[in-house]
């Protein structure tokens, strides 16, 4: 851990939430596929079929990004694009709750469905820009993100 | 078991929910609700012609807006009760609402969170005055018209999707109510098992709201066809949805309605059909097909999108939508007059559905061609059919679209008249035709269009006597912003010196929305 730390560009980051945004919503349909669970008549008879896609939604996340995350910090996205979740000032990966109950907490997915509430995670993403890179799920949660060294992981 | 206890709920909620604001300063109607023959057909052959009425053209270049009401909902789709001092009429997301008839004054609303699909219709039900209304999504319900407390609420379990979009009829204490099914929309979803579903019709006792009967369109229940994208189980047969209110002819105890496309291979022999069922029984009389092998859902509303859920081969989705009509002719007889999306009109013998006359009017299409109803005047010898061949850009539609007013002969077919509507649609940006179903009083048909003019064409020789143009932002009595729109579905409604029109329906797209109640009265000055 002898590295400089180096905050994640704000484009860097951006672009893993973008693979990450592609990845586990494509899990998700097949895994909605593969279960059914929107696929009969009998579905539609109540709305717990949102709580289902929605498990299943959040079974993907984790089974795409779970163990990079627990280990290192990373999703999928943060694999490819080289940067990690640290915990501020510790500069070790958060634990696991924190990621899942307070970080996704600002899942922009969550704020669909009440569509004036989508401004939550557009101020959380707007906080980006200032000089320390952190959104308010960043200070919710006590993270940053930094780019990621190998070296890092010895 | 689920479905069940929130039906309870439901039907609790509208009873604690039914007391809702009322204004003193209106007063309480003291009206019987059977005025005037009422219902989405008139009466209950549908023809949906009134006689009661002093709209003429002589009196008609005197018709002027008298008050507008603004509605919640900007897709309206509830066709009026009026008694001689009220109208009540259901408006989604308020409730169902009287006003008082010369002002508009609001006498009471008992608030009902769904929307409102059918005409309202009255009814005497144990010793109590009562409104009878479909939900689309929850059923038909009873309710006592001053109150509101709920009487019954009725559902069919046969369906798990049905959609209550036609307007039921009232004969004879029981009321028949036309089903169709939310999975030609539900289709859209690429991930749903597409389709399992049946239209049919159901009796009910007027009085208790238990079910008497019910009948499927679709006799068959569905097997699994194929698969796609590997788990996606596809069924069939499935659709032949009842979307009209059905005709009732006293002599025969029968009732007349028509169905819809299949949703999905392999497709049946009462889609696109009409049925002729006992009313006391369900039995089946006869079914006669009019076109084979027509199956499609929403899912084929935009062909280039391939979408998994439109059955291939895609048929042309020509409906019986249309409410069937049962006229009686210049020799005592009787015709069925069944009119398709495709544009073509029927006359049908009622006891054996022979074709006597068959008239291909337009081009047709999946909008119509012939889309909510007709109307007819007995007296007149002449059917007045509002031609649609709205265009439409994902699913065109060959030949030349011919939208407008047609008048037809009862008892030949030929046609008399037709009145072609001038589009305002190469200045607007709007699609065009007649879709709302018209009605005919003394010499006069009142019919609205698609781009939002209410006209009044002459019986005689189709010429045009009056129009007037909804597009326009009105002062509503109740305050709130109201706009006019397209005028679709119900069409008119004319009693008296009065015409009640709803303006606006967003819902087909492409379509202007508004949430105009219109009230028109001949001037004072008139008589």
């Amino acid at each position: 851990m002898t590295d400089a730390r180096v905050l994640a560009g704000r484009a860097t980051r951006l672009l893993a939430t973008g693979v990450d945004a592609v990845l586990v919503p494509c899990l998700t349909l097949v895994l909605v596929m593969m279960t059914g669970v929107v696929e009969d008549a009998e579905d539609y008879l109540d709305a717990w079929w949102t709580l289902h896609v929605f498990l299943l939604a959040v079974f993907s996340y984790l089974l795409l990004n779970g163990l990079t995350l627990l280990k290192r910090g990373q999703t999928l996205g943060k694999v490819m694009l080289g940067i990690a979740i640290v915990e501020v000032g510790a500069d070790a990966p958060p634990s696991l709750w924190r990621l899942i109950f307070v970080r996704a907490l600002f899942f922009p997915m969550l704020f669909l469905l009440v569509p004036p509430l989508i401004l939550i995670p557009l101020a959380d993403q707007l906080l980006i820009f200032r000089r320390a890179r952190r959104c308010i799920h960043d200070y919710a949660a006590g993270t940053e993100v930094i780019r990621y060294s190998k070296r890092r992981r010895s | 078991m689920l479905a069940n206890s929130w039906r309870w709920i439901l039907g609790i909620l509208l009873l604690v929910n039914g007391f809702g604001a009322s204004h003193a300063e209106c007063g309480r109607s003291t009206a019987p609700l059977d005025e005037y023959t009422s219902g989405w057909g008139i009466d209950e052959r549908n023809t949906r012609h009134q006689p009661r009425s002093r709209l003429n053209r002589a009196s008609i270049s005197d018709l002027t807006l008298r008050w507008v009401y603004a509605m919640a909902s900007d897709t309206p789709r509830s066709y009026p009760l009026v008694t001689a001092d009220t109208i009540y009429l259901g408006d989604g997301g308020r409730g169902l609402i009287a006003l008082e008839r010369s002002t508009g004054c609001e006498r009471w609303v008992f608030k009902h969170e769904g929307e409102f699909s059918t005409a309202i219709l009255p009814a005497r039900i144990k010793a109590q005055d009562a409104l009878v209304f479909s939900d689309r999504l929850r059923g038909v319900y009873a309710v006592n018209r001053d109150t509101g407390a709920l009487i019954w609420h009725a559902t069919v379990d046969e369906d798990p999707l049905a959609w209550y979009s036609g307007s039921p009829i009232i004969v004879n204490d029981r009321i028949y109510v036309p089903i169709s099914s939310y999975e030609v929309a539900l289709a859209l979803n690429p991930l749903y098992g597409c389709c399992t579903t049946s239209g049919g019709i159901g009796a009910f006792d007027l009085i208790t709201g238990e079910k008497l009967w019910y009948l499927p369109t679709i006799s068959e229940p569905p097997e699994k066809t194929y698969t796609h994208w590997g788990f996606v189980q596809h069924y069939g047969p499935s659709g032949a949805a009842v979307w009209g209110a059905p005709a009732y002819d006293q002599a025969s105890d029968t009732l007349f309605f028509g169905t819809g496309q299949n949703y999905s291979h392999p497709t049946t022999d009462t889609s696109d059909a009409i049925f002729a069922v006992n009313a006391t029984s369900g039995a089946v009389k006869w079914v006669r097909q009019f076109t084979e092998n027509d199956a499609y859902t929403a899912a084929c509303n935009n062909l280039a999108w391939q979408h998994p859920n439109c059955p291939k081969p895609t048929g042309p989705d020509v409906d019986f939508g249309a409410a069937t009509v049962l006229v009686h002719t210049s020799d005592g007889s009787s015709l069925l007059i069944a009119s398709q999306k495709s544009g073509d009109i029927y006359a049908l013998r009622p006891e054996s559905g022979e074709t006597v006359w068959r008239r291909k009017l337009g081009r047709g299409g999946i909008i119509g061609g012939v889309h909510w109803g007709i109307s007819a005047d007995e007296a007149a010898g002449l059917l007045y059919i509002p031609i649609s061949d709205k265009e439409l850009v994902g699913f065109p539609a060959p030949g030349t679209p011919a939208p407008g007013l047609y008048a037809l002969d009862i008892e030949t077919g030929e046609q008399r008249w037709h009145y072609a509507a001038e589009s305002r649609c190469a200045e607007y940006e709007c699609v065009f035709g007649l879709s709302a179903a018209p009605i005919a009083t003394n010499d006069l048909v009142l019919v609205g269009s698609i781009d939002g003019y209410l006209r009044a064409v002459g019986t005689e020789d189709g010429s045009l006597q009056w129009q007037f143009d909804a597009w326009q932002k009105f002062a509503a009595v109740n305050q709130e912003p109201a706009q006019g729109g397209a005028f679709d579905t119900h069409g008119p409604i004319v009693f008296d010196d009065m015409l009640v029109i709803s303006s606006g329906y967003s819902y087909v797209g492409q379509q202007r929305g508004g949430n105009a109640l219109l009230v028109f009265q001949l001037d004072e000055n008139d008589d």
